[in-house]
């Protein structure tokens, strides 16, 4: 039950702005979409697991808070290459496999692949409170902004406020499964009427708290700086950069 | 300090009456706070103090819908007549519940937040979260996430993030509600200085006064609504319990061991605890104590068997059963009424089996209420009807006596006395220590160092420890 610590907020990406996170992200899904070769996309993922391990993410702990993610991918490859039947056959009975056939499944998953991992580092390692920031300053209405941060806050509120529910239920004896309409309803007055309970009355203590800091006075707020550029940034920038050089590459050689 | 020189703060007839409700939860207060002054308002649970809070903050009716008469006025101006973000420029308001009035998610942000609303310029805003985290001595968590804090730091966040509004007064509405007696101690000392450097009018709603006594504070009752000169005590002083000084208010408890924990390890981040160990007789109530984030309600979680530990064994009477009854009682209700509620944990077993179950918990006419329409104090009693009705030998407490007025502290201290009367046994964790002093036969204190044996000798050895504010007669003492 002892659980690894927390990572430091300056792990890797972690300590870059939000700007160059998005950047990343949209260089990363962009190369997966763009370039039609399997390096790149294989290069892609790559690079998603070392910049994990370098922000600390682990890489192992990010591969596992993927596993559903991977086992699909797994079922998609299959699917994929199962249903080409073009190509030159490498296994020609009950099941046809070709080589095309494993290309555009290999293809197809690491697509897939980059896009997820790609997201789910950007969640990991970006503070939502300076993304806001920066959507707010991109021209996003403050109001906006805020609902992301709060969102994001009430996130650890619902979990820990199911997890009190559910042991409530244990104690209680009440025994609730969704493998039924009957078992359904009394799931939803069970756990999420007590769970909307807490909640409605935490959104009243925190519109309280910020319309007693005078959130909403003003149509405009204070911006908070955007902070000074960071090695993290110019990592961010560079992978993007190799990202873009290395599909052009693979296009003018007609990498496959 | 105040831009006029009449009162700060002047309350004059005033009547609050919430749409939902047959009496008025204010009814006819009137009071005069001048500028600079400190004030403790107390009064029963349920006597209107938070409502007042919040009407002198400017969010009733604003934001919370009331029928409001006579007069509330900031610097001799009406509060009736300011939208509430125009009185939070003078009036600083903080909540009972710290966790549930942050907003952002890293400590710096949070200080800023106000400041930012004003449109002050950046350089403005960062001299402010400077210098309001360096007054509340939180400076160096600026840079943690909100989340991550304790009870005692996030209420000190709460603070700073309102002393950045540059109040002229401030309000805290029972501010250590949710602090052990560590963070309530820190919170009390953190106001005088507040009190001696700033020279802020103070108006403090707390059940706890002695501990302010060095702050000379001006005392206003508020009992049903309104501020009396005379009145009944509405909280309980332990004595009456009639448990101290060698009074014995019911039979030692008996030989026959109900709980037995052997070296118990558990931990989340670092272990809470390493190889603790204690044991619970029938008969026996165990008082557990500690400071917040120590483990106590953890513990109460592995004892029922809601988590496992790491290492160690908890082995009850065989054939024992437990009822834990949670510290908020609304995570315990589920049904649509009172006797459908009592119902989840078995049907009738006799005829108007239901009704005495009702009338001992004083709700009988009730039954076909909602219960999440019951006041806090129906609820508990509710909570721990419903534990008892599985008719458990080990009854689990976490903090039954927050929010509940002396009435209500009264019923639950005779019915978990006549549980251990009838043989079983209750572990009950309170930061209320003078009510644990006056209730346990024996004491856990649940810290790094955990102590464990009679109540007296466990404080005296807190009190060699000098760990002030976990003994009694640091909150004993007249109001």
């Amino acid at each position: 039950m002892i659980r690894r610590p927390a990572p430091s907020p300056d792990a890797g990406l972690r300590a870059a702005g939000p700007a160059a996170n998005l950047l990343l992200l949209g260089g990363l899904v962009g190369s997966a979409f763009a370039s039609p070769s399997l390096i790149v996309r294989g290069v892609a993922f790559g690079a998603v697991l070392l910049l994990a391990g370098w922000s600390g993410v682990g890489v192992s702990r990010f591969l596992r808070s993927l596993r559903f993610v991977l086992l699909f991918s797994a079922i998609l490859f299959v699917a994929q290459a199962l249903s080409v039947r073009e190509g030159a056959a490498l296994l020609d009975g009950f099941l046809r496999v070709t080589d095309l056939g494993l290309r555009s499944g290999a293809g197809i998953t690491l697509r897939f692949l980059v896009v997820l991992a790609s997201s789910l580092l950007f969640v990991s390692v970006t503070d939502p409170d300076r993304l806001a920031g920066t959507l707010i300053q991109a021209g996003v209405p403050y109001r906006y902004g805020y609902l992301l941060i709060l969102a994001l806050r009430f996130v650890p509120f619902f979990q820990r406020e199911l997890r009190i529910v559910r042991e409530a239920q244990r104690v209680r004896g009440l025994a609730v499964s969704v493998r039924s309409p009957a078992g359904i309803r009394r799931a939803v007055r069970y756990t999420f009427l007590p769970v909307l309970v807490s909640g409605l009355m935490r959104v009243d203590s925190i519109a309280l708290s910020m319309k007693g800091r005078c959130f909403g006075l003003h149509r405009r707020r204070t911006a908070p700086s955007a902070g000074r550029l960071r090695l993290a940034d110019g990592a961010a920038v560079g992978c993007v950069a190799l990202l873009a050089a290395l599909s052009i590459l693979a296009a003018q050689e007609g990498w496959a | 300090m105040s831009s006029t020189s009449g009162p700060a703060i002047r309350i004059r007839d005033l009547r609050i009456h919430y749409p939902d409700r047959a009496l008025p939860a204010i009814d006819g207060a009137t009071a005069a706070i001048a500028a600079g002054e400190t004030v403790v308002i107390t009064g029963p649970s349920g006597c209107g103090k938070s409502t007042l809070c919040r009407a002198i903050g400017g969010f009733i009716p604003e934001l919370i819908p009331a029928r409001v008469g006579g007069e509330i006025a900031v610097d001799g101006q009406s509060v009736w007549d300011m939208d509430s973000a125009r009185i939070a420029q003078r009036v600083g308001t903080i909540q009972q519940d710290p966790d549930a009035q942050i907003c952002t998610l890293r400590v710096e942000r949070e200080v800023a937040f106000g400041p930012e609303n004003l449109c002050l310029p950046a350089q403005e805003v960062a001299a402010r979260v400077d210098e309001c985290l360096d007054a509340v001595g939180i400076d160096h968590l600026r840079h943690r996430e909100t989340t991550d804090l304790s009870g005692g730091e996030k209420q000190r966040l709460a603070i700073a993030s309102i002393l950045a509004m540059r109040p002229e007064i401030l309000l805290l509405d029972e501010p250590t509600a949710n602090l052990d007696p560590d963070g309530a101690k820190g919170l009390f000392d953190l106001l005088g200085r507040l009190r001696a450097e700033r020279r802020m009018t103070l108006v403090v709603v707390e059940h706890r006064i002695r501990p302010l006594r060095s702050m000379a504070p001006r005392l206003l009752v508020l009992d049903r609504g309104r501020f009396v000169t005379r009145h009944a005590r509405g909280w309980i002083d332990p004595r009456d319990l009639g448990a101290r000084a060698g009074a014995p208010a019911r039979e030692a408890p008996s030989d026959k061991r109900l709980l037995r924990v052997d070296r118990l390890t558990f931990g989340y981040d670092t272990a809470l605890f390493r190889g603790l160990s204690f044991d619970l007789r029938r008969g026996e109530i165990v008082g557990l104590i500690g400071p917040n984030g120590g483990g106590k309600t953890t513990l109460l979680r592995l004892i029922a068997g809601l988590a496992t530990p790491d290492d160690g064994r908890i082995e009850l009477d065989p054939g024992a059963r437990t009822g834990f009854v949670f510290q908020h009682p609304h995570h315990q209700i589920f049904e649509r009424t009172v006797t459908a509620e009592l119902r989840i944990d078995g049907p009738e077993r006799s005829t108007g089996e239901f009704d005495r179950w009702l009338a001992a918990g004083r709700l009988e006419r009730l039954g076909d209420a909602a219960p999440l329409s019951l006041s806090l104090g129906e609820q508990r009693r509710l909570t721990l009807l419903t534990a008892l009705r599985r008719e458990p030998d080990l009854l689990l407490l976490d903090e039954p006596f927050i929010g509940q007025d002396r009435r209500n502290v009264e019923w639950i201290v005779t019915t978990i006395r006549a549980h251990c009367a009838a043989g079983g046994g209750v572990l009950l964790v309170s930061h209320d220590v003078a009510l644990v002093e006056a209730l346990a036969d024996r004491l856990l204190y649940l810290d790094r160092e955990p102590r464990f044996g009679p109540t007296r000798e466990v404080f005296a050895a807190l009190r060699a420890a000098a760990r002030t504010p976990f003994l009694p007669e640091f909150w004993e003492g007249e109001t």
